[in-house]
C-alpha cells in the first residue's frame, strides 16, 4: 500500500474515532427530522394553492440545502483545520515525518483522506433530505446526483482552503479563517444578485469576481440550479434572491474550479515542504 | 570542507578548544568493500532562527555500532541537532550525513528510529495500532508479528490493545521508544528517551540500550542526563551555546584529569614540591591531594617515592564523575 493511502486510512480513522463524523450526522439527522415536519406542514397546507405548494416546497428544499451546505463548509473547515498546524504543535507529526514519506504523500493522504470522509457525509445529507422531501411532499427535484456533486465540491474547496490555511496558522485561526472566507464569498453572491436587480454592474461585478477568487458560491449556485423545477426557470420566480440559479455552472468555470483545487494544494504543500518541523 | 572529505575531517578536533578527536573504530568493516560511511556526519552544521544562532559550528562523527552521547545543558542546540539531522529541520550553514546521505534523506529514513524529546502519539488508536502504523508506513513484512515483538522489547505487551490516551507519560514514552525499535533500524536517535520514566523505567532503557551495542546498532543518545550517559556511552561530545566544547571517551574525558590522594612517610617535609609539574598538589593533613595528573603518572611517582626512600602508605584514586567534568568543562567555555 503507497504512503499516501497509509495516511488517508489513517486520517479517515481518525475521523471515525474521534466521533467527528457521529456528531455531524447527528445534527444532520435532527435537522432532517425537522425538515420533515416543516415539509409535512407545508405540502398539506389548506392556506396554500397547489400551485403554491410546487412552488415553495422547490424553494423550502433549496433553503435547507443551503443550511446543510453551511453544515457541509463547516465541517470541511473543522476537519481540515487542525491537520497540519495542530499535528506539528503536538509533536504526533514528527513521529510521522520521520519515516520514509515524503511531505506531498503526507499532505495528499491527509486530502485524500478528509475528501473521502466529507464525501460520505455530503452523500448522507442528500440522500436523507432528498428521500425524506420525496417522501413527504412527493417531490423530487431534477437532478439529485448534481446537487450532491456541486454540494461536495463547494465541500472540497473549502477543505482545501482549511489543509491551506493550516500549513501555517494554528487550528483555530484556520477555523475561523475558513468560514468567514465560506460566509465572504455566499456575501459576495448575495450581492451580485442584488446587482442583478438593480442593473448594478459593479455590485455584480463584485460576485463575478469573487467566484473565482473562492469558488464556494459559484458551486453553491450549481447546487441550487441542480434542485430548481424547471417551472421555477421558466418563470423566473425568486431571480432577486441568493437561492435563484439561472442556470448550471459552465465546464469552464467548474474547469476552472479543478485548476483552483490543485494550485492551492501545490502552494499547500510548497509551504508545508519549506516549514520545519 | 566537504562531506566527501570526512574520512579527513574526523581526525580534527571539533573545535580549536576542544579535546582531540579519535573516532571510534567502526563496529563491522566488510571483508572485501570499503569502509562504511559514519552513522552520523556533520562538517560546520550550523542553524540560525531569525536572530538566535541555535547551533554555531557543529563537526562531530559518529562511528557505526556505537552509543554515542550527546551532552549539553538545556537550549545548548542538542534537538536542533537532532532536528537537522533527521531532515525535520534545514540547516543554515553546513552539511550533515547520516548513513552516508544527506540528513533528511528519505529512503535512509527507513534504517533510522527515532523517539522526539515531544512524544505524542495519535491517542485514538491503540498501542499495538500505532506500532502497525510505523511498521506499515516502514513498509515491513510480518507487520503485526514486528509490532509486538516492540511492544514486548519495551514492556507494554499487556496493554497494546488499550488506547494511547489512557497511557501515563511514561508509558507514552515506552511507546516512543517501541516506535523508534520497530524494523530494528541501524541508527536509534533517542531524545531524552528517559525523561518521563521513574528508575526501575530508567534501568530497562539503559538495558536495551546495551543490547542495541551487542546488536550492532548505532544509538544517538541526547540527554542531559549525565549518569545516563556515564552508563551506556562509548563516546560523548559535550555541546553547549551551539558548540562542542569536549568530544572523547569517558575516559579521555574523564581519565586525563584524574586525581590522587596519597599518604608518605620517611620523606622530608615538602618533598612533594620536586613533582609539582606532575599536577596541582594540596596538603590535607597527613595527606596530599594530587589534582589534574596525567595518565600513567602515579605509578611512575610512586616508584619515585619509594626509590627515594620514602613509604607509600596509601594511594587512593579519585574518580572524576562526568558530572564534574560536564560543570568543569561549561565553567571554563
Amino acid at each position: 500500500m503507497s504512503q499516501t493511502a497509509t495516511i488517508a486510512l489513517l486520517t479517515m480513522r481518525e475521523a471515525l474515532r474521534r466521533k467527528l463524523i457521529a456528531a455531524f450526522l447527528g445534527i444532520t439527522i435532527a435537522l432532517v427530522v425537522l425538515s420533515a415536519w416543516g415539509f409535512d406542514r407545508l405540502s398539506h397546507s389548506r392556506s396554500l394553492s397547489s400551485g403554491e405548494v410546487a412552488v415553495s416546497v422547490p424553494q423550502a428544499l433549496i433553503l435547507f440545502m443551503f443550511m446543510f451546505s453551511f453544515v457541509v463548509a463547516l465541517s470541511a473547515s473543522t476537519i481540515s483545520s487542525p491537520a497540519i498546524s495542530a499535528e506539528i504543535e503536538s509533536g504526533v507529526l514528527q513521529s510521522v515525518a520521520t519515516r520514509p514519506v515524503r511531505r506531498a504523500q503526507i499532505l495528499l493522504g491527509k486530502w485524500f483522506g478528509l475528501a473521502a470522509v466529507l464525501a460520505a457525509y455530503a452523500a448522507a445529507v442528500c440522500a436523507l433530505e432528498l428521500v425524506v422531501v420525496d417522501v413527504v411532499s412527493g417531490f423530487t427535484p431534477p437532478d439529485p446526483a448534481g446537487a450532491f456533486g456541486y454540494l461536495l465540491a463547494e465541500g472540497l474547496v473549502l477543505l482545501t482552503v482549511g489543509l491551506l490555511l493550516s500549513t501555517r496558522l494554528s487550528a483555530l485561526a484556520t477555523g475561523v479563517v475558513a468560514v468567514a472566507l465560506f460566509g465572504a464569498a455566499w456575501l459576495a453572491g448575495v450581492v451580485g444578485a442584488i446587482g442583478a436587480d438593480l442593473h448594478l454592474a459593479s455590485l455584480r461585478e463584485v460576485d463575478s469576481v469573487a467566484r473565482y477568487i473562492l469558488p464556494t458560491d459559484g458551486l453553491w449556485h450549481g447546487v441550487i440550479y441542480a434542485l430548481e423545477p424547471r417551472t421555477i426557470l421558466a418563470n423566473a420566480i425568486g431571480h432577486a434572491t441568493p437561492f435563484y440559479a439561472s442556470g448550471p455552472p459552465s465546464w469552464t468555470y467548474l474547469l476552472w474550479c479543478a485548476v483552483w483545487v490543485v494550485a492551492a494544494l501545490a502552494v499547500a504543500l510548497l509551504v508545508f515542504e519549506r516549514r520545519e518541523l | 570542507m566537504s562531506l566527501d572529505s570526512w574520512a579527513e575531517a574526523e581526525h580534527e578536533p571539533a573545535t580549536p578548544s576542544a579535546p582531540r578527536v579519535e573516532p571510534a573504530a567502526p563496529a563491522s568493516t566488510a571483508a572485501d568493500g570499503p569502509p562504511p560511511s559514519p552513522a552520523v556526519h556533520t562538517v560546520e552544521l550550523a542553524k540560525r532562527y531569525r536572530r538566535t544562532v541555535a547551533l554555531r559550528s557543529l563537526s562531530m562523527t559518529v562511528a557505526r555500532g556505537e552509543v554515542f552521547g550527546f551532552l549539553g545543558p538545556n537550549g545548548a542546540g542538542k534537538t536542533t541537532t537532532v532536528k537537522l539531522l533527521l531532515g525535520l529541520a534545514r540547516p543554515s550553514g553546513g552539511e550533515a550525513l547520516v548513513l552516508g546521505a544527506p540528513a533528511g534523506d528519505v529512503e535512509t529514513r527507513r534504517r533510522i528510529g527515532y523517539l522526539p524529546e515531544l512524544f505524542r502519539f495519535q491517542h485514538w488508536l491503540t498501542a499495538r495500532e500505532v506500532l502497525q502504523l510505523h511498521a506499515r508506513l516502514l513498509e515491513l513484512a510480518r507487520r503485526d508479528r514486528r509490532a509486538d515483538e516492540a511492544l514486548a522489547l519495551v514492556g507494554l505487551a499487556d496493554r497494546a490493545d488499550d488506547k494511547v490516551a489512557t497511557f501515563s507519560k511514561g508509558m507514552q514514552q515506552r511507546l516512543g521508544l517501541a516506535v523508534a525499535l520497530v524494523g530494528e533500524p541501524e541508527l536509534v536517535v533517542l531524545d531524552e528517551p528517559t525523561s518521563a520514566l521513574d528508575p526501575v523505567g530508567r534501568h530497562e532503557v539503559r538495558a536495551i540500550v546495551r543490547r542495541l551495542r551487542e546488536r550492532g546498532t548505532t544509538v544517538f543518545l541526547n540527554t542531559h542526563l549525565l549518569e545516563e550517559a556515564e552508563q551506556v556511552c562509548d563516546r560523548v561530545t559535550v555541546i553547549d551555546h551551539g558548540r562542542a566544547i569536549a568530544t572523547g571517551t569517558l575516559d579521555e574525558l574523564l581519565g586525563a584529569r584524574a586525581s590522587v590522594r596519597l599518604r608518605v612517610t620517611g620523606l622530608p617535609d615538602g618533598w612533594w614540591r620536586a613533582y609539582g609539574a606532575l599536577g596541582t598538589w594540596t596538603a590535607e593533613g597527613d595527606w596530599l591531594r594530587m589534582a589534574g595528573a596525567a595518565a600513567g603518572a602515579v605509578p611512575e611517582l610512586v616508584a619515585q617515592i619509594v626509590r627515594t626512600g620514602g613509604s607509600v602508605e596509601a594511594v587512593v584514586p579519585e574518580h572524576q564523575t562526568l558530572e564534574d567534568r560536564f560543570l568543569e568543562l561549561l565553567g571554563a567555555r
